[in-house]
C-alpha cells in the first residue's frame, strides 16, 4: 500500500462521471444505489463530513490509530533515554545519597514527550496520507463543492455502464450531470 | 432511520441552509472591516504598545523595575502566568473534551475558544520567560549539553516539567487548532475574489476538496487529537499546580492543587470565552449561531466549576485547621485575615458567591448580565493567583522578612499590555479566519437525532 492515498488525485484519469447534489439524504441513497448496483465508486466530495459515506464507498478503514500509538510509543521511548542519559549515565546528580535511577519524577516528561510525539506524528502521516502540503492546488470540480454541494465521481471502464450509472444518478436527486476527460467537463 | 428531533432545541436557529452558513461566517472575511472592528483593533494595539513599553524598560533596566523582592519573588508576574495559562484551557476543554462527550453545542464556540487558548498561553509564556532576567540565555531551560559547564537540566523539578507542558500544550493546541480549519480555509478559499487571498487561503488549504476518504481520516484524526488533548490539558494545569505543591512553603503544600487548580483554569477559561462571545455574537452578528441556549450552557459550566473551586477554597481551609501544623494554620487565617484580607474577600466573593446567582434561568440568559459576570469571573481567578503567591510569600518563616508587596508600574502595564497582545492576535483572527467551525456547523443545520 502506497503511504500517499493515489485515489485522491485527479491527474491522469479516464472518462469520469459527475453527479451533482443539494441534499445530504438524497447523497446517500444515490451512492447506496450505486454501490448496490456493483458500481465502483472513485470518489464522493461534501462540504462537511457525512457520516458512513465512506462504509458505503468500502473505503478502507484509516490505519491512523495504529500509527499515532507507534509515533506515541516512539515518543516515549526517545524521551526514556534522553532523561536515563542526562540523569543517570552522563552527569547524575547527588542528592541526599538517594539513588540515581527511575523515579515518578520522570513521569511528567515522559508523558509530555509521548502526547507531543504521537501528535505531531500521527499529524504528519495524515498529511501525506491525504497528499496535502501547503502551497498544492486543489483538483475542484465544482466551485461550490466546500460550500453546500455534494459530489459523486464514477471512473469509467471496461466494466462500467455509463447510462446504468447516469440513470441511477438521475433518479436519485442529481441536480447536474457531467462528464469530464482530460480535465474539461461537459454538462450532459 | 434518522429523524428530526422533535425534543432538542435547535442548536442554528433562523432556519440556515448550508450556504447560508458559507455567508454569513464569511462575511467579516469577504468584505471590508467593520467600524467595530476598527475601534476594538485600534484599542488593542495602544495595549500591546503599553506592553512593548513595559517590555522596554525591564530589559533595559533589569528586573529591579519589577517590586518583586526577597520573599515575594513571584508577585504579579507568576500571578499573570497562572492566569493566562487557566484561561486557554477552556478551548481545550470545549474543542476536546466536549467532542469526546458529543456535546454538539461545543460546534459554535470551539473555534473561537480554541485560537483564545492560543493566544492565551502565548500571553502566559511572556511571563516566566522574562522573569528570567537574562532572557537571552532563556534557552537554558532546554535539555541541551553542557556546553557551559553546567550541569544538564533538572528532571526533578516541575519548573522544567512546565517548560515541556506548556510547550507541547501550545504546539498540540496550534496543530489541532489549524487541522480543525483547514476545511474551512478551503471554503474561504472558493469564496474570495482578490488574487493575492486566493493565493494565501489556498496556500494553507492544503489543496483541501473534501473528498469523503480525507473526511474520514480527518474525523478519526481530529478525535484522537482530542482523545490526547483531554489528559494533556489536564497534565498541564496539574504541573502548574505542582510549581507550588512541590515546595515547603505554607499554604501551597497540599495534595488539592492539582484539581483545584484543573477547575479554576475551566472556570477562568468558560469565564473569558464568554466575554468575548457575548460580544462577538452581536458585533458579527452570530445571534443565530452562538445562541442564548449556548450562553446558558456555558453558564452552567462556570457555576459549576466555580462551586468545584469555592469547595476547594473551603478544604483547604479547614485542612489547615485540622492538620494541627501552626505555619499552616496561620498561613489561612493570615489570608483572611491579614494584610492582604480584601483579596482573600474579593476572591471569595467573585468566584464561590458570584457564580450562584446562574441558579437562577434570568441570569443565565440574559446576555449583558452575563457580560458583566464572565468579567467578575476573570477578577476573582486573577484574585486567586495573587492570593495564593502573595499571601503565602509575604509571611516567611522568618519574620525578619516579613514584606509587603505591591506590583510596580511596571509589571501593571505588562499585565495590561498582555491584553494587548491577547486582542490583537484575536482581532486578526475575526478578520481573517471564519470565528466559528463552518463544516462542522453544517452538520447540525437538522437536528437530527
Amino acid at each position: 500500500m502506497a503511504i500517499i492515498d493515489n485515489n485522491l488525485s485527479l491527474r491522469n484519469r479516464n472518462k469520469m462521471l459527475v453527479g451533482v447534489w443539494e441534499d445530504e439524504d438524497k447523497l446517500i441513497e444515490a451512492t447506496s444505489e450505486l454501490v448496490h448496483a456493483g458500481v465502483k465508486i472513485h470518489d464522493v466530495y461534501t462540504p462537511y463530513p457525512v457520516h458512513g459515506l465512506d462504509r458505503i464507498i468500502n473505503a478502507r478503514r484509516s490505519w491512523l490509530s495504529i500509527v499515532a500509538f507507534l509515533c506515541g510509543m516512539t515518543g516515549f521511548a526517545l524521551a526514556f533515554w534522553m532523561i536515563y542519559y542526562m540523569y543517570v549515565q552522563d552527569w547524575p546528580v547527588d542528592v541526599g545519597n538517594k539513588p540515581v535511577r527511575f523515579t515518578p519524577s520522570w513521569v511528567p516528561v515522559l508523558f509530555e514527550a509521548t502526547v507531543l510525539c504521537t501528535a505531531f506524528g500521527m499529524g504528519f502521516f495524515f498529511f501525506l496520507r491525504n497528499r496535502m502540503i501547503w502551497g498544492i492546488q486543489p483538483e475542484l470540480l465544482d466551485d461550490r463543492q466546500t460550500d453546500d454541494r455534494m459530489i459523486i465521481t464514477v471512473e469509467t471502464g471496461d466494466h462500467v455502464d455509463e447510462n446504468q450509472v447516469l440513470k441511477i444518478m438521475k433518479a436519485h436527486g442529481a441536480v447536474e450531470l457531467r462528464e469530464r476527460i482530460a480535465g474539461v467537463q461537459t454538462a450532459l | 432511520m434518522i429523524h428530526d428531533s422533535l425534543i432538542r432545541e435547535r442548536l442554528v436557529t433562523g432556519g440556515k441552509t448550508a450556504s447560508d452558513v458559507t455567508r454569513d461566517i464569511a462575511r467579516p472575511i469577504l468584505n471590508k472591516p467593520s467600524t467595530a472592528w476598527k475601534v476594538g483593533f485600534t484599542l488593542s494595539i495602544v495595549f500591546l504598545g503599553i506592553f512593548i513599553v513595559s517590555l522596554f524598560w525591564t530589559l533595559w533596566t533589569g528586573i529591579g523595575t519589577w517590586n518583586i523582592n526577597k520573599s515575594v519573588m513571584w508577585g504579579w508576574d507568576i500571578t499573570n502566568f497562572v492566569f493566562w495559562v487557566g484561561i486557554g484551557h477552556a478551548g481545550t476543554l470545549i474543542s476536546a473534551i466536549l467532542l469526546l462527550f458529543r456535546q454538539k453545542w461545543r460546534m459554535s464556540i470551539n473555534r473561537s475558544a480554541e485560537a483564545m487558548t492560543i493566544f492565551a498561553v502565548i500571553c502566559a509564556a511572556m511571563f516566566p520567560v522574562f522573569h528570567m532576567g537574562r532572557v537571552w540565555v532563556g534557552y537554558w531551560a532546554l535539555p541541551l549539553p553542557n556546553a557551559f559547564g553546567s550541569l544538564w537540566v533538572n528532571f526533578n523539578s516541575p519548573l522544567l516539567w512546565d517548560v515541556f507542558a506548556i510547550s507541547t500544550y501550545f504546539s498540540v493546541s496550534l496543530l489541532f487548532w489549524y487541522i480543525g480549519l483547514i476545511p474551512d480555509i478551503a471554503t474561504i478559499r472558493d469564496k474570495v475574489k482578490t488574487k493575492t487571498a486566493k493565493y494565501w487561503y489556498g496556500f494553507f488549504s492544503m489543496g483541501w476538496t473534501g473528498s469523503t476518504r480525507t473526511w474520514a481520516r480527518y474525523e478519526l484524526i481530529s478525535l484522537i487529537l482530542a482523545g490526547l488533548s483531554t489528559p494533556l490539558v489536564l497534565s498541564v494545569h496539574t504541573i502548574v499546580s505542582t510549581d507550588f505543591a512541590t515546595s515547603v512553603i505554607p499554604g501551597w503544600h497540599t495534595t488539592i492543587f492539582p484539581p483545584y487548580f484543573v477547575a479554576g483554569a475551566i472556570f477562568s477559561g468558560f469565564g473569558m470565552v464568554a466575554t468575548l462571545l457575548v460580544v462577538a455574537r452581536k458585533v458579527m452578528n452570530y445571534e443565530n449561531y452562538i445562541t442564548i441556549g449556548h450562553l446558558e450552557a456555558m453558564t452552567k459550566i462556570i457555576m459549576l466549576t466555580g462551586t468545584l473551586v469555592g469547595i476547594a477554597y473551603l478544604t483547604e481551609f479547614f485542612i489547615a485547621q485540622y492538620s494541627g501544623v501552626e505555619y499552616e494554620q496561620y498561613a489561612f487565617i493570615n489570608r483572611a485575615s491579614g494584610p492582604y484580607w480584601w483579596a482573600y474577600w474579593s476572591m471569595m466573593f467573585c468566584n464561590l458567591a458570584s457564580p450562584q446567582v446562574f441558579w437562577f434561568k434570568w441570569a443565565r440568559t440574559t446576555p449583558w448580565f452575563i457580560f458583566i459576570m464572565s468579567i467578575v469571573v476573570n477578577v476573582g481567578m486573577w484574585f486567586e493567583r495573587f492570593v495564593i503567591i502573595v499571601t503565602s510569600l509575604h509571611r516567611d518563616y522568618l519574620p525578619s522578612s516579613w514584606v509587603m508587596y505591591a506590583g510596580s508600574l511596571t509589571e501593571i502595564g505588562l499585565f495590561l499590555g498582555t491584553f494587548g497582545i491577547f486582542f490583537t492576535c484575536f482581532f486578526l483572527f475575526a478578520k481573517f479566519l471564519p470565528v466559528i467551525n463552518m463544516s462542522e456547523i453544517k452538520t447540525i443545520l437538522r437536528n437530527r437525532e
